[in-house]
């Protein structure tokens, strides 16, 4: 097993942590997550806003930073719409807000951490919600007529987010000699977490094996409807603030000790070769950054949150994060680190495969880390997690990358 | 015995832009036309205002050979629309044999049974008019 080295600026390990805590996740929110037929997008988001500042012991009054997710503005018309964080900032009750981002969860809030340490803004709300929008081919309509799609969209083909990621498993099992059940264990270890979680979507339906995985019907091979993330409803939001002023709130302050993001791809319309290079691509970048600015090294890592969207997304996040080398994954998860119990438990709620995929889930990674690392996960707590990463992905697969770290005294 | 009438193309369709309108009529005179840098002799693969290489903004229509490899690929069991009634169905992601930077073109297979398609697998573009409308479109067959 090949394992990074330890970054520059944490020479004296864990006593010499955290030089820079210039900014803290003072509160998290997660609504129901499944399938919620009597909501909207827009009431998941607004109760996950005030959820999550309630959580921080605030309330709408004290923000003066919007983060929306995807999805998040719901006034069309006026020249096609109006941005999220207007729409947002106006329904809020229009008191001027000093920061808009929009990206992937962990680089929004790295972002933030930035403007925060720099006096651009005090108190910023990331949040998403998604109701009755199914992402997959589930209940689409067949049309009358051929409809029109820009010119090097890959609907021309067939193709969508699932056929992506097939191509990109079968090159990665061609290249690295991975098979199906290599793939496969990233769910079993996802089922296992979430029957632990109550608020996940699907613990309830017990644990699943290898076989059950492989058995499971063909969505776009080699990846089965197992292999395959959720496609539930559900919203969230996280507070970010300064240091100072979280260490007031009523929950113990999740610092940002680094955090950042990189892109590389337009949205799903070129691909380059090589598509695994030993240098890394996006999530590396992001990975590398972040653990450079925390002052952290892999090592120290006590939980990981990462955008498992796919058995394979899984095993190639965890080597692009530099837990492994390159096509080293499957190895390192057969040895039972990332399952709680092991060194470092990887998507303690069940992941995107078994906890909930609402749409734009990025934020999720972030809500589960920074609740391990508060000590609040019961039955899946990872005992003493005092170091926490949370990463995403996604465009035109690992086209973006984005890394959190995190931390508790 | 009455012959059912030809089912109407119901996959999404190009809207074509200005820009790369000679892409789209040199599909139509069966010849895949892709960017080529003016100053560096790189391919651009999907056209881009300017070489992703060198910067350049004039680049010119080019044919290629037509002739690529299965880069990678999958057999897709579950699809949108029309394209579900057509699964399993395949679509590859074909490299163009034109170097140095690399043209990996998406596109669904004619002539190549589902379970034959490998990783390096030798193809050849193949054009296909679409019945009813004034699109050709791309397709990937053997070499």
């Amino acid at each position: 097993m090949v394992r990074a080295g330890r970054s520059p600026g944490a020479p004296g390990g864990r006593s010499a942590l955290f030089p820079k805590r210039q900014a803290a996740i003072a509160g998290v929110y997660l609504t129901k997550q499944g399938k919620l037929p009597d909501r909207t997008s827009f009431s998941l988001q607004l109760e996950a806003i005030q959820g999550a500042l309630a959580d921080a012991g605030m309330t709408v009054a004290d923000v003066d930073g919007l983060l929306p997710m995807s999805g998040s503005n719901h006034i069309g018309g006026l020249d096609g719409g109006t941005a999220p964080h207007q729409f947002w900032a106006e329904q809020l009750g229009g008191k001027p807000v000093s920061l808009m981002e929009v990206g992937g969860a962990s680089g929004q809030l790295a972002k933030a951490t930035a403007a925060i340490a720099s006096g651009m803004c005090e108190v910023a709300v990331l949040f998403y919600g998604k109701a009755g929008r199914p992402v997959g081919p589930r209940g689409t309509a067949m049309p009358d007529r051929a409809p029109r799609v820009p010119e090097w969209s890959f609907a021309i083909h067939g193709a969508y987010m699932i056929p992506f990621y097939a191509m990109w498993a079968q090159r990665y099992m061609h290249e690295f000699k991975v098979s199906s059940e290599d793939l496969a264990q990233v769910a079993v270890i996802d089922r296992y977490h979430a029957t632990l979680n109550p608020d996940s979507v699907m613990g309830a339906k017990g644990e699943i094996t290898v076989d059950d995985v492989l058995g499971s019907r063909m969505i776009a091979e080699p990846l089965h409807l197992l292999d395959c993330s959720l496609d539930n409803d559900g919203g969230y939001a996280v507070v970010i603030t300064t240091a100072e002023r979280a260490r007031d709130c009523p929950k113990r302050p999740v610092y940002v000790l680094g955090g950042a993001e990189a892109v590389s791809t337009d949205f799903y319309v070129s691909f380059s070769d090589p598509w695994f290079p030993e240098s890394g691509k996006s999530v590396r970048k992001a990975a590398d950054r972040a653990f450079s600015l925390a002052g952290v090294s892999r090592d120290d890592v006590d939980v990981v949150g990462s955008y498992d969207c796919f058995t394979v997304t899984g095993l190639r996040n965890l080597e692009e994060m530099g837990f492994c080398g390159i096509g080293e994954g499957a190895a390192y998860v057969a040895e039972g680190h990332t399952r709680l119990g092991g060194k470092m438990p990887v998507n303690p709620d069940g992941g995107l495969l078994s906890g909930s995929h609402c749409g734009d889930p990025s934020g999720l990674m972030v809500v589960e880390v920074v609740k391990q690392l508060r000590g609040e996960c019961g039955a899946r707590q990872v005992e003493g997690a005092r170091i926490g990463v949370a990463q995403q992905q996604g465009f035109a697969v690992h086209g973006i990358g984005s890394t959190l770290v995190m931390a508790v005294d | 015995m009455t012959t059912a009438p030809p089912r109407p193309y119901l996959k999404p369709l190009p809207d074509m832009s200005e820009a790369n309108r000679p892409f789209w009529e040199g599909l139509g005179r069966r010849e895949f036309l892709v960017p080529r840098c003016d100053r560096c002799g790189d391919y651009n693969w999907v056209p881009y205002p300017a070489c992703r290489s060198c910067l350049s903004e004039e680049q010119t229509w080019t044919p290629v050979s037509g002739e690529a490899e299965v880069y990678s690929f999958t057999i897709v069991h579950r699809g949108h629309g029309q394209f579900n009634d057509e699964a399993p169905y395949a679509i590859v992601m074909a490299k163009l044999v034109e170097e140095p930077r690399p043209c990996i073109v998406l596109g669904n297979t004619r002539g190549i049974a589902n379970e034959d398609l490998f990783v390096g697998m030798p193809l050849r573009i193949v054009y296909e008019d679409v019945p009813g409308e004034d699109v050709t479109l791309w397709r990937f067959g053997p070499r």
